[in-house]
């Protein structure tokens, strides 16, 4: 029981962190249709600016800070250059931001060395305790807490606040809110910048999870985010974060009693589905 | 055989090809000759890559399956058979077979599928590919791979490559006399308007499988080539980098012309080769994948035609410039003659 409880939680800790990164890339893919590539590239660069600040500065939540704003910044410069010339065509989106994750990967080697960092969680979320019998490791019941936190508070602003409904009115049709006098773009510039700050804090958040960051994990975490993307739904921001847990579960398991298939549970999980419902688990409604 | 009906652009290929032939007795450095082959075996890599994504406007991130098909049933045979020229057959056989059935399997299951769908759903079944390797140790040596033996013939670095080439050569014609055959013509059309072509009556899975058959088992026999070319297999045959290797060059020479992907192939392989001895020079040259990067955006910003392409749309503008040119030039005088009865009215 214990077992199963204990994986239960390293599998929604998992699937939180791949939830965040896959909530900006739906909400981009969703509002904007863009399929951004280089939302891998986000994640490691929070991943890297966030530990560089939070070990320069022993804090915690200055790390998280910086990492946001790294990937508002990011996200800024990466719409303007790079999504902004093809928008609409998605064969051109594909190429143009699988180039771009290749700079900011090589990039990271350049500002902060080829080599992995080691990062440990801050002191205040160390350790563990027991309820019962089942153990809660502090850092991944924070983690859950706070995918949970991002997730309602997402779903609060999309669905009761006026900017959320420009951005469902958005993703229904997009000349019709040009037309009422909203500037659609700056819409979709501010979507893509908190987007990709998602992506930015799933990389922070990553760091002391898997205890060592290095530039190559932008690439698969992306391929992960974009795997759960597709199970959930593209564009369905709580189907993303159900196919996160799933994979993050399934993930858990596997890896503990079929270690051998556990790399390759998540494309198995992407493959059954989109033969079954090429359109995702849940269908997108903005 | 009626030889005024060959085009001229035929003669011209041949031509060049003839040239190649040349090259391995002036260019007698082992290590060029290399960069040679290895430019051989991308180009035709590079062009099965073309008949998907500039032919029927397919994007598949897991092409590099059928690469990788291709190299580990080369070495594996190689490997478990004595190392002869008969076994080399057979291991071509193999490679082609399995390519194709897969290729068959996966078009099927997944050529329904919209285009992000698909290249997804690719690129997680390349993954799972590239899993299976590391894993069946027993058989991949996993991601340390293994060395093989190869038939005298194929030891001779002339030898192979003349063998490079000829592939190279045959596959370019072969895939020319597709493209250009009303076969053809229904892949440019699905890439054009798929909706419009199932409108009109083709069943364009159809077409779409039978690309992506011929895509795969072109690509596997590349595979084929790469590993003898290295006497070496391992997992990075299934990388995905590899797949972002060839997109590369099938961008850069442009799409949908199968000259394109073998200029493009030429370029990134001696790219490659010279960006590397560069990291001597400076330290930033050794993360010279940043300019690769760089180039790759700027390609598919500004140049989205590619090379060939952009050379073909500047030659067909300028013939329908020049008939506007007299058009206009006829118009003008018109006018003139216009202008001066008023002129001489006024």
């Amino acid at each position: 029981m214990d077992l199963i409880s204990t994986l239960v939680i390293n599998g929604l800790a998992t699937g939180m962190l791949i939830f965040l990164l896959a909530a900006g890339l739906t909400l981009i893919f969703g509002l904007m249709s863009v399929l951004n590539f280089a939302h891998g590239g986000l994640f490691i660069w929070g991943a890297y600016t966030g530990v560089w600040s939070y070990q320069l500065s022993g804090s915690f939540i200055v790390g998280i800070i910086v990492a946001i704003v790294t990937g508002l910044l990011l996200g800024l410069i990466t719409e303007r250059l790079i999504i902004r010339p093809v928008y609409g065509n998605h064969i051109q989106q594909i190429l143009i931001t699988l180039g771009f994750m290749l700079v900011l990967q090589e990039f990271i080697k350049v500002v902060f060395g080829p080599n992995q960092i080691a990062v440990s969680p801050p002191a205040f979320l160390q350790g563990s305790f027991y309820v019962g019998d089942v153990i809660f490791i502090k850092y991944r019941l924070f983690i859950i807490i706070l995918g949970l936190l991002v997730y309602f508070v997402s779903m609060f602003i999309l669905k009761r606040t006026r900017i959320g409904l420009i951005v469902r009115a958005g993703v229904m049709n997009k000349e019709m809110v040009q037309s009422l006098g909203i500037n659609i773009r700056l819409v979709f510039m501010l979507v893509f910048m908190v987007g990709s700050a998602m992506a930015a804090l799933s990389g922070m958040l990553h760091a002391p999870y898997s205890g060592v960051i290095y530039a190559e994990m932008g690439l698969e975490f992306s391929i992960l985010a974009f795997i759960v993307v597709v199970i959930g739904g593209m564009g369905s921001f709580s189907g993303s974060l159900f196919a996160a847990i799933l994979v993050g579960i399934a993930q858990a398991f596997m890896a503990y009693y079929v270690p051998a298939l556990s790399l390759a549970v998540n494309m198995l999980l992407m493959t059954v589905v989109l033969i079954f419902r090429p359109q995702g688990l849940f269908k997108a409604k903005g | 055989m009626n030889l005024a009906k060959v085009e001229k652009s035929t003669w011209i290929y041949l031509i060049f090809s003839l040239l190649l032939v040349i090259v391995p007795f002036i260019v007698t450095g082992r290590s060029m000759q290399f960069i040679i082959i290895q430019f051989f075996i991308f180009a035709i890599f590079a062009m099965s890559y073309d008949i998907l994504l500039g032919y029927t406007g397919i994007i598949s991130f897991g092409h590099v399956m059928f690469f990788g098909i291709g190299a580990y049933s080369t070495a594996i045979v190689m490997n478990q058979f004595d190392s002869t020229v008969l076994s080399f057959i057979l291991a071509i056989i193999i490679a082609i077979v399995l390519a194709a059935i897969v290729s068959l399997i996966v078009g099927v299951l997944t050529l329904r599928l919209k285009s992000h769908f698909y290249a997804m759903l690719t690129l997680a079944l390349a993954g799972l590919f590239l899993v299976g390797a590391e894993k069946w140790r027993s058989l991949t040596g996993g991601n340390d791979g293994f060395t093989f033996k190869l038939p005298e013939i194929l030891r001779d670095s002339q030898n192979f490559y003349m063998l490079c080439l000829l592939s190279l050569v045959l596959i370019f014609f072969g895939l020319r006399r597709l493209t250009k055959s009303p076969f053809g013509r229904v892949l440019m059309a699905i890439r054009e308007n798929e909706k419009r072509t199932e409108s009109l009556g083709y069943k364009i899975v159809h077409y779409k499988v039978i690309a992506s058959v011929v895509a795969g088992v072109v690509a596997s026999f590349a595979g084929v080539l790469y590993s003898i070319s290295l006497r070496f297999v391992n997992t990075s045959v299934f990388a995905t980098d590899m797949t972002i290797d060839v997109l590369l060059m099938t961008i850069i020479g442009g799409v949908g012309t199968l000259i394109g992907p073998i200029i493009g192939a030429g370029l990134v392989e001696f790219a490659h080769h010279w960006l590397s001895s560069l990291a001597d020079v400076h330290w930033i040259f050794e993360r010279w994948i940043i300019l690769y990067g760089i180039v790759y955006i700027l390609v598919v910003i500004f140049f989205p035609l590619g090379i060939v392409g952009t050379i073909q749309k500047k030659f067909f503008n300028r013939q329908n410039f020049q008939k506007k040119k007299q058009q206009n030039h006829r118009g003008k005088l018109e006018e003139g003659r216009d202008k001066d009865e008023i002129y001489r009215n006024g």
